[in-house]
């Protein structure tokens, strides 16, 4: 059950816009000639603003009830957790 | 709201449907598998001290195409959910084999690019940077694949209006699977194509 009207096909249609925009902006800015590591932390912002933007509106998070974005969003956090043991496993060796 | 997700709606007591919330477990699942495999790539990428990388093989062009297709394919199966929704059953035929169409596209571009990728045989042995690209992405081929198998199942469900009230909720689960997939290319597509 939506706790809110689901968005109309309009909207879905300006989505897609977005999303394909984003692509192709992704794809242009990589082949700026900027460093590696700042293309990297631009193209993956882009990309986690259009995974967000499917999430959202096609996935309708926005307006399902929001315990349901704890359930997408809770594995993120336990992957955050365990990359980070990995890479502290790096720096403090036992 | 058609019959078919009024039903479904009367059929929970959390507030969400049973197999609704029941996909989003299921989904929470694959993004620690995806998550998983994309945070082993890039540990090594960032620890290998001369990453060897595509080094020319791979094709931004066609990788670029498919990620089009899918974010169309996610737009036609959202566009299949509103029409189910206007109890539009010709419209949701129509927009769910538009989006087996694209996927099916989107396996056929990724054959190509394999078999290019055997024909100068670059395999899964050839270097670490090989074996992370074909791990992700026929892992992802294969939920691809695994979309289409459900979407066809669903697609055969629009022929009898009297079955889709009673089943038309499946395709909202098939769209959050698909979207899934769609991400998990958002993702892979530039760490694989762009930046490597």
């Amino acid at each position: 059950m939506s706790t809110a009207t689901p968005p109309s096909p309009r909207t879905y249609l300006a989505i897609w816009g977005w999303l394909a925009g984003l692509m192709l902006l992704s794809v242009l800015l990589s082949e700026l000639p900027l460093s590696g590591r700042t293309i990297a932390l631009i193209v993956l912002a882009l990309s986690t603003v259009k995974a967000l933007l499917v999430a959202l509106y096609y996935m309708h998070l926005k307006f399902d009830r929001r315990w349901l974005a704890f359930v997408a969003v809770f594995p993120l956090i336990l992957v955050v957790v365990a990359v980070g043991v990995v890479a502290s496993s790096r720096l403090v060796r036992l | 709201m058609s019959q078919a997700h009024a039903a479904t709606v009367e059929s929970v007591s959390t507030g969400i449907p049973s197999g609704k919330l029941g996909m989003w477990v299921f989904l929470a699942s694959e993004v620690m598998f995806f998550t998983g495999l994309v945070a082993a790539y890039i540990v090594l990428r960032l620890g290998h001290p001369a990453w060897p990388g595509p080094e020319g093989h791979l094709s931004v062009p066609l990788g670029t195409l498919n990620t089009f297709i899918l974010i169309c394919s996610s737009a036609t199966i959202v566009m299949a959910l509103a029409a189910s929704q206007e109890g539009k059953l010709s419209g949701t035929r129509g927009w769910l084999l538009a989006t087996i169409l694209l996927g099916a596209s989107f396996l056929g571009i990724k054959a190509v690019e394999y078999s290019a990728k055997f024909s100068h045989h670059i395999l899964p042995s050839t270097n670490v940077f090989w074996s992370c690209y074909y791990t992700m992405t026929a892992l992802h081929a294969l939920h691809v694949l695994g979309g289409i198998i459900f979407n066809v199942v669903v697609l055969g469900m629009t022929g009898n209006a009297q079955a889709w009230l009673r089943r038309g909720h499946l395709l909202e689960l098939a769209g959050l699977y698909w979207h899934f997939v769609d991400i998990v290319w958002i993702f892979l597509f530039p760490l694989l194509y762009l930046l490597s």
